[in-house]
């Protein structure tokens, strides 16, 4: 016969557990997505694209967080507090009671593993493939070289995780670096449970499932398909207000908008502006979004024999009508930035700083100093890769041809026949993300290292050593003064680059639902932002 | 018999290896799949190291001997983008493309055949001339348009069926009507085309003259005789039944073998669309084969080694 006390234990336990059956009144969701990786893992590590960006804070999280929807500032995430031991060191305190996916706590090891060989990969085995299939490959346990690749870019100087105590770790650079903190908002900074690694019988296995601590797990990823994610009950920041969230993968746009009007999707990402005033019109729709940390810009490869004098370079910066672009294209819901920087840099962020004005007359001087004469400059453009890109190329072109410039379109399928290095490669498009705060996210590109430097479209020396001094002093001012040179010779000297708008990405959902779009790709189904 | 086999089986296998290599080069010279996979938005440094990893930095020529070497040994490869053995990921998705592909097909036989004889018996008929008519729309209508129709009307306005997915059985409906009704049409056009053909032949008259009824006449001598350039034309339906569902499985967002095979073209991933071209290639050969042996069955002049 069973004693009252065990009566009681034994009640104590379901009671909660059926209340929670009863009470979970949650509702699901379904999110329709042009893509949801496009690397077909989940691991911030291989998974680099502004699309894995978007379902990655739901499952990961950083020690330190940012703010994208409100603030645009760092808060605290999996570390409560942190503090400046040197320039090269940071030292962190682990928030308490933080449960992984797999029911783990979260310790100062798992902090450890997150910035170990397991993920960074350090001297990866030779993986040479020549598209052969072999089994120790794909049960290996070593990241793939692209992996450590990935993690060199994100931690440059990154030498050590130092294991002060079980609630504290300390983060050891090799070189002085202010941006340390803002390194490990990114989703290449996630911490993921030591022991989840443990048991997956591959790092295939493991990136396509990652278990970290954040508001939903990872119930099932089927690349190409869905992704479905459930509630972590036992999230740190409360209770998660979404029973699951299915992310479904449906290419074509008016796909998704069919998907969201027959009420088999509550949201459906990324609408090209023209869609949303049709969206807008359904009573039950409504579109939310707007600018983020992303800035859509015009490269310019200082190799071709027209483009090599910077002074044609200079002119087609002051030949482009960009606010007529906003307006026209955009229907006036992005802006024109102050060049390639953010509001959210604080104080490294030029605000006398501004895009090229739209001057034609200055444009047709500056052809006419150059001895231009209607040579050919070829531009390579992929089919709307990005909202409004072939539109707004005709727009460009127009500007161009008024000014005197003779620019030719040539269409291309992929990027890599526009990064490839070929002859006549001239004009292309490319967009710039701010990672985190600080101008070292955005300006790397034109350094060595970089995109635009690496595919051998631009290199400059002066803007290396610049770079070198942004990248690595500790003394604000000279940053600023660094960054400022920066800007001065990518967007007006020697220019590498011109801005065309700030992007902006737009979201329909479902009217009334108590969601807010960030500022950015990702999209927060957390505590803090439905319902909130 | 034993040579005609032989031949056609040789026959088969360098088609097959000039569209593996044809693909080869097409994909190789046409797009860089590390930076397809690792996105734009990947460093230069990963996405070199992508490159060395699976040997995409080797001369062209180099890369070829090895994959068609690997092929030859029965190695398809491993995706790049997935890290799985190509087969194991297309053999994945087969299932749920026949699970269009073949019910699709049973309507296009369905509909398409009893109507293209029947506008051929009543021809110059109304029932002639809108079976016709609806025929000529089926084929000429793209689709990609016939399909977000269909989800217009019967997901959106009516909400009957999903828009697209694969959930359950109702997801199944709109995708396999709309791959049904193109084939429909044109099995439809091609089976009155024959038939009429046939019915102007000098046997049919002299039959009818002989004062066989026309149902026997029909029956015996008609259908048979139209059934060949039939056969080839479902030859044709039954060897596209892995990849003849690319654009509607798009539009469906249906997993299948041809949403497969779209992800992998544009991520140039070589070792899964060669796996499933080889797949596709040896569907329709086999398909092509078993029209040939069929063309015995149907014409006695073949089975005697004649010809027709």
């Amino acid at each position: 016969m069973p004693s009252r006390r065990n009566l009681l234990i034994t009640g104590g336990t379901l009671l909660p557990r059926f209340a929670i059956a009863q009470a979970d009144q949650r509702p699901s969701i379904t999110v329709a997505v042009q893509n949801i990786s496009t690397s077909g893992t989940l691991e911030p590590m291989r998974e680099q694209s502004n699309v894995g960006f978007r379902v990655m804070p739901s499952f990961a999280e950083c020690l330190i967080e940012m703010d994208w929807t409100r603030t645009q500032r760092p808060r605290p995430g999996l570390a409560t507090e942190w503090r400046r031991i040197d320039h090269r060191t940071v030292e962190l305190t682990l928030r308490d009671g933080v449960r992984f996916h797999d029911g783990t706590l979260l310790s100062a090891e798992d902090v450890a593993f997150s910035f170990s060989a397991a993920r960074f990969g350090g001297t990866a085995a030779d993986a040479r493939g020549l598209f052969v299939g072999t089994a120790q490959q794909a049960a290996s346990k070593v990241p793939p070289p692209e992996a450590s690749a990935i993690s060199r870019s994100a931690f440059p100087a990154f030498e050590r995780i130092e294991v002060r105590d079980a609630r504290t770790v300390r983060f050891i650079n090799g070189a002085p670096d202010v941006t340390l903190e803002s390194r490990l908002t990114r989703t290449s900074g996630s911490i993921f449970s030591r022991a989840g690694f443990a048991a997956a019988s591959s790092w295939l296995e493991w990136a396509r499932m990652p278990i970290g601590s954040g508001p939903y797990r990872i119930a099932r990823f089927r690349p190409n398909q869905d992704l479905l994610l459930e509630a972590h009950d036992a999230y740190w920041g409360g209770r998660p207000p979404l029973k699951s969230i299915r992310f479904i993968e449906v290419p074509d746009v008016a796909a998704r908008v069919n998907a969201l009007r027959a009420g088999d999707a509550d949201f459906a990402c990324d609408m090209p502006p023209d869609q949303i005033g049709e969206i807008e019109r359904a009573p039950r729709l409504a579109v939310q979004g707007g600018r983020i940390n992303n800035i859509r810009l015009t490269i310019f490869d200082k190799h071709h024999p027209v483009l090599a004098n910077p002074l044609v370079r200079r002119a087609m910066t002051h030949a482009i009508d960009r606010q007529a672009i906003v307006d026209a294209l955009w229907a006036g819901r992005t802006a024109v930035p102050k060049g390639l920087q953010h509001e959210f840099y604080g104080e490294m962020f030029q605000a006398d700083w501004s895009a090229p004005r739209f001057d034609l007359a200055e444009a047709r001087r500056l052809l006419r100093e150059a001895g231009y004469k209607g040579e050919a400059i070829p531009y390579q453009l992929l089919n709307n890769y990005y909202t409004n890109q072939t539109p707004g190329a005709q727009v460009l072109v127009e500007g161009w041809r008024q000014a005197g410039l003779n620019v030719q379109i040539e269409m291309k399928e992929n990027w890599g026949q526009i990064l490839g290095r070929f002859p006549g490669r001239g004009i292309s498009d490319n967009s710039n993300t701010a990672g985190f705060g600080d101008p070292v996210s955005s300006m790397a590109t034109y350094a060595p290292g970089g995109q635009t430097w690496e595919s051998g479209q631009w290199e400059n020396d002066e803007a290396k050593a610049a770079m070198q001094v942004l990248a690595s002093s500790v003394e604000p001012a000279a940053r600023r003064t660094a960054f400022r040179r920066m800007l001065e010779i990518c967007e007006r000297e020697d220019p590498a680059y011109t801005v065309l708008h700030q992007n902006a990405t737009f979201t329909a959902l479902r009217k009334g639902l108590p969601w807010r779009a960030s500022q950015s790709f990702a999209m927060d189904f957390s505590p803090r932002n439905w319902g909130a | 018999m034993l040579r005609f086999l032989v031949l056609r089986l040789a026959r088969a296998l360098l088609t097959i290896a000039l569209v593996v290599s044809f693909a080869f080069v097409v994909l190789r010279l046409s797009g860089d799949p590390a930076l397809l996979i690792m996105s734009v938005d990947a460093p230069p440094e990963a996405v070199a190291a992508f490159r060395r990893a699976w040997g995409l930095d080797e001369p062209l020529w180099r890369q070829y001997l090895s994959y068609f070497g690997a092929i030859a040994s029965g190695d398809l490869g491993r995706s790049m983008r997935d890290g799985r053995d190509a087969i194991v990921l297309v053999g994945e998705r087969i299932p749920a493309t026949l699970a269009l592909t073949v019910p699709a097909l049973l309507i296009k036989l369905g509909l398409g055949i009893p109507a293209g004889i029947h506008a051929a018996l009543h021809r110059n008929s109304w029932s002639d001339r809108l079976v016709m008519l609806l025929a000529v729309a089926g084929f000429t209508v793209p689709s990609f348009v016939l399909g977000l129709l269909l989800v217009l009307v019967f997901a959106v306005q009516l909400g009957w069926l999903p828009s697209g997915g694969q959930d359950s059985w109702r997801h199944a409906v709109l995708p396999i009507i709309t791959l049904g009704v193109g084939g429909a049409a044109v099995l439809a056009r091609f089976t009155r085309s024959a038939m009429l053909e046939v019915l102007g032949q000098s046997y049919i008259r002299t039959a009818s003259a002989k004062g066989v009824p026309w149902a026997q006449v029909v029956r015996n001598h008609a259908l048979p005789n139209a059934a060949i350039p039939t056969v080839t034309i479902i030859g044709f339906m039954v060897g596209s039944l892995i990849a003849g569902a690319v654009v509607v499985e798009s539009v469906f967002s249906w997993p299948g073998v041809g949403r497969l095979l779209v992800v992998a073209v544009a991520n140039r991933d070589l070792a899964v669309v060669q796996c499933i071209l080889l797949l596709v290639a040896a569907t329709m050969v086999s398909a092509n084969l078993v029209v040939d042996l069929l063309y015995g069955a149907l014409d006695p002049r073949l089975r005697r080694g004649g010809s027709r």
